[in-house]
């Protein structure tokens, strides 16, 4: 929109309500609202505290056991950490005035719930656990395969408030061809191996890292050898197979029942319908025939049990929380962590009993009220968000040494936020742009990508990157200020106040206006050289590549 | 991670205090001012600026070695494929490689390597890093021990680069980091991606400027900046850098472009010899195409005749400047071919008995280890594992197999577990 008509209201007459931004934020907003609300009714089925409540209680049990609330951040840097949080990219200069003039104090709160409810929330979460499972693939074909269906089918469940129970069991028991149930991607990244699977299941819903006891009974943990292979007997039997014919080339996850009609044991069905714990003794031997048991319940299956039967008992065992908080927890501590740049586990996947777990009645409190909402994600979200750690420049006081809430943002997340600022859609005509478009995603997957689930202090920054940012000829290009129809000479050409370009790109960039020395400095820079407009390349440029550009803060 | 974290600085800590060591001036030992470790120390960085490096030619899909370095004589199962002799009376090789054959002297042929690993992606994987992937532990890849034992600040370079198209290939830094995953360079007969750079110099080094000012008061941590300026100039460093020249094959003469050919591998191995020679640790160059399922006799033939005469090349062109006894040039692929040919004249994927050759650094050529069956099934006579090649290559580039680094989980992982060097390849 008129960012001009914002900045020079900024400017000149400070801040006062600019009635045209007003009623535009009430239409844009009006749809969010009453989805939002919806959400509301929903939670109330499954009863749980209120978010506000509970966010409550998390900040005072923080300023008690830390001595100290901490200092709060600013609207600007809020709005911004929460769009990047919820939909992973900074809001527009309008966003950002009409909620520095937004007199209501709920609007923090506000806010969050319209961003749950916008379909960018569910795509952004969606691309989160597709970088989590396939980060961590076994074979390279799940990438071509399935990486966009299991975004999509995560951002669908996400943005029609599926449960996060929902989610993991349908996970744990999917079957049908890959490219259109994005669900089977766990099972596809592990080749369908039972070890493979097991290991993923147990870190990525559990938070456990029971593989370790593959070889030998858990060296820092009280997992034994045979829990492993036990829980590994829930899935001999799944299968993966190419679809017949297809084009593109596909593949399905089937459950394997039977053997081969032969009956010989050799061809691709030669795989034994039960699952043998290897002999360490002797590997060539066939081992010991394993019945499926749940570690954490000591539930049991029999012998002989189908595939899918096998797959939804576990899936049942795993998500319920009267006998197995862990589920909860896992997801309460991921979250947490991924929101606040702290955890209650120094791991995002290696908790549970014997962990050393730094706050446990904050987890506490969120796990409980998280299980009984119905592991609604929105309802995590919105507390975590309300919480005063959440909104204050310190994660939490008497947290990691040198923690901070700055966090590397993910590969989509600097694409996006990259074609905002240069407004690339604009620019961008029919499918051919489209197309090109996610080639262009897919550079940046391939130097942005990192795994989500790796402590966020190891997720350095890398040459290729610097040389991509830097050097790049299409980005080169599309951030000209002397060529037809990119961003920088539309706004050249609408502002003659070069402070206000400088303000303007700052809130584009970086979601925030320049400091009184940025601006200075930027301004300086322009006089300097007798091109304005490449002057104001060289600042658009300089800013796309500053570490803030790349974080959320 | 307490622990981890603690354990790391010191690790890190280590590497520095050695790159410290290897800048001082010999004048500061000289005059006393260095304690008797400190100079041991120094001595031992200073050897080690002879500096080893290494070439992977890597041969992607798995190459048949009977039709490659293994030739079946008299055997069905190897097909029409000849055999011819070499310049080592005694060996001899398929008939597609006459190049390496009149280079034998400089080689060693392993005939005996073995492993249980027939999936493309997990087989390279190990091959690449000594273990098999792994959820939990990112182990690095040889590339990545290599930079950061050998020196990761000898070039404005990288210190490790990967040649060529190499879709399966997701081994990297791993758990020793970002910074030592391989630089990427796709197409040899071009510059490497986004090194050019988008405008004049002056302006580059303006724009430069204003970043790190803008940067410098920009409210994120002060760690996060320092690492981010820091790769920037790394970065820059590198483009604006003489040895970027290294990538321009055509500065090189024409005769030496013509002994090593025309192919793409051909261009990746003379760019390989040119980026060691300013000072890059490991460099490997991919071919691609030896997953030979069908039609097996005229691919590999193919394929032979495209990397036999630049490999020779390489070796040759090496030794002639003095840097073959400096730098181990390994020939593989991540395993064999089944020995029997299948219905489409072709070979499936076979890791108990596959080959590799090896040349330079300490390697002794004119030799070769191990013996496979007649019918080419089964090594019967010194099998080499991945781990015993792992720890011949730790012997011959001079890195420390002991050496541990600390996984995301706390867990110390040594850069090759159990094996032993080939002794008889020193």
């Amino acid at each position: 929109m008129k960012i001009q008509c914002f900045l020079l209201t900024l400017a000149e007459t400070g801040p006062k309500t600019s009635l045209p931004l007003f009623l535009l934020g009430v239409i844009l907003y009006f749809p969010w609202a009453i989805a939002g609300f919806a959400t509301a009714q929903t939670t109330a089925e499954y009863g749980g505290s209120d978010f506000k409540t509970v966010a409550k209680q998390i900040d005072a049990r923080l300023a008690e056991a830390t001595d100290g609330v901490p200092d709060e951040i600013d609207d600007a840097t809020f709005l911004s950490r929460a769009w990047l949080d919820l939909v992973g990219i900074r809001p527009a200069a309008n966003e950002i005035e009409a909620f520095q003039r937004d007199n209501n104090p709920h609007k923090r709160n506000d806010v969050v719930q319209q961003l749950l409810a916008d379909s960018r929330f569910g795509q952004h979460w969606g691309r989160y656990w597709r970088d989590v499972i396939l980060a961590r693939r076994a074979d390279e074909r799940a990438l071509r395969l399935v990486s966009e269906g299991l975004a999509a089918a995560v951002a669908e469940r996400i943005n029609h408030n599926a449960r996060w129970d929902q989610i993991a069991t349908d996970f744990i028991t999917a079957s049908g061809d890959v490219r259109s149930h994005g669900e089977t991607g766990l099972l596809l990244a592990q080749k369908g191996e039972p070890e493979g699977i097991t290991a993923e299941v147990a870190r990525i819903f559990l938070g456990i890292q029971i593989q370790c006891a593959q070889c030998h009974d858990h060296p820092t943990d009280q997992w034994k050898r045979e829990q492993f292979h036990q829980l590994a007997a829930f899935f001999p039997r799944v299968g993966i197979r190419p679809v017949r014919n297809s084009q593109p080339r596909n593949f399905e996850v089937y459950s394997r029942n039977h053997k081969n009609k032969k009956g010989d044991g050799k061809g691709k069905n030669k795989k034994p319908l039960e699952y043998f714990m290897p002999n360490l003794e002797n590997p060539e031997a066939s081992g010991l025939i394993t019945k499926p048991v749940f570690f954490l319940t000591g539930h049991s299956l029999e012998l002989g049990t189908a595939d899918q039967d096998r797959r939804e008992a576990l899936a049942n065992w795993l998500t319920d929380a009267e006998e197995n908080p862990w589920f909860a927890r896992a997801y309460v501590n991921r979250l947490w962590t991924e929101l606040i740049g702290d955890g209650f586990y120094d791991s995002v996947d290696d908790i549970g009993p014997e962990r050393n777990c730094r706050h446990p009645e904050v987890l506490s409190i969120l796990a409980e009220n998280f299980i009984a909402t119905g592991y609604d994600i929105n309802w995590l979200f919105q507390t975590i968000i309300a919480t005063a750690a959440y909104q204050s420049a310190m994660p939490m006081h008497g947290a990691t040494i040198g923690t901070t809430a700055s966090q590397p943002l993910r590969s989509d997340a600097v694409f996006d936020n990259l074609v905002q600022v240069l407004e690339i859609d604009r620019s961008a005509k029919g499918r051919g742009n489209k197309k090109q478009k996610e080639k262009a995603r897919q550079v940046f997957q391939q130097a942005f990508f990192y795994d989500p689930s790796l402590p966020r202090d190891e997720i350095n920054p890398t040459i290729p990157q610097a040389l991509l940012m830097m050097n790049s000829r299409q980005i080169n290009q599309l951030l000209r200020g002397d060529r037809r129809g990119t961003m920088l000479a539309r706004l050249l050409a609408e502002q003659e106040d070069n402070t206000l370009v400088v303000a303007s790109l700052y809130l584009r960039c970086l979601g925030r206006l320049p400091t009184d020395q940025e601006r200075s400095t930027c301004l300086k820079h322009i006089k300097a050289r007798k091109n304005r407009s490449e002057a104001c390349e060289d600042i658009l440029w300089s800013l796309l590549n500053t570490a803030e550009f790349r974080r959320r803060n | 991670m307490k622990i981890r974290r603690t354990q790391m600085t010191i690790e890190r800590g280590q590497v520095r205090r050695r790159d410290f060591l290897r800048t001082l001036p010999t004048a500061a030992m000289a005059a006393g001012m260095l304690s008797w470790s400190d100079r041991l120390a120094l001595a031992a960085a200073q050897n080690k600026s002879s500096h080893r490096a290494c070439i992977l030619l890597w041969m992607a899909g798995g190459p048949s070695p009977y039709e490659t370095l293994s030739p079946l004589e008299g055997h069905g199962n190897g097909g029409n494929t000849k055999s011819i002799s070499t310049s080592v009376p005694g060996i001899r090789v398929a008939e597609h490689l006459p190049h390496i054959a009149a280079q034998m002297n400089d080689f060693a042929l392993i005939r005996s390597l073995t492993s249980k690993e027939g999936n493309h992606n997990r087989a390279s994987f190990l091959l690449h890093t000594g273990y098999l992937p792994t959820p939990t532990v990112k182990y690095p890849s040889l590339g990545a021990v290599a930079a950061l034992q050998l020196g990761e600040k000898r070039t404005a370079l990288p210190p490790f680069v990967r040649i060529g198209r190499s879709t399966r290939l997701r081994v990297g830094g791993g758990l020793l980091g970002t910074q030592f995953d391989p630089f990427a360079h796709r197409d040899p007969k071009n510059p490497p991606g986004n090194t050019e750079l988008a405008t004049d110099t002056n302006r580059y080094r303006r724009r430069l400027n204003l970043l790190a000012q803008l940067q410098e008061t920009q409210n994120v941590a002060a760690g996060v900046k320092d690492s981010h300026q820091a790769t920037y100039n790394k970065a820059s460093r590198m483009i604006l850098s003489p040895e970027m020249r290294a990538f321009d094959l055509s500065l090189e003469p024409k005769q030496i472009r013509d002994a090593y050919g025309n192919s793409d591998f051909a261009s990746g191995c003379l760019l390989a010899r040119r980026l060691v020679e300013a000072g890059v640790t490991f460099v490997e160059v991919n071919c691609r195409g030896w997953d030979t399922h069908q039609d097996n006799f005229t691919k590999t033939h193919e394929l032979a005749g495209q990397v036999d005469q630049p490999t020779a090349a390489l070796i040759k062109d090496l030794k002639q400047r003095g840097l073959l006894d400096s730098t181990l040039v390994v020939w593989m692929g991540e395993f064999g071919r089944t020995p029997k040919i299948n219905a489409r004249g072709g070979r499936d994927h076979y890791p108990r008995v596959f080959s590799a050759a090896m040349a330079g650094a300490g390697i002794r050529g004119g030799q070769v280890i191990g013996r496979m069956s007649d019918d080419g099934s089964q090594v019967v006579d010194r099998p080499v594992s991945v781990p015993d090649l792992f720890q011949t290559y730790c012997r011959s580039l001079e890195l420390d197999p002991e050496s541990e680094s600390i996984s995301s989980l706390g867990r110390p992982i040594k850069v090759v577990e159990e094996g032993k060097a080939v002794e008889e390849l020193f």
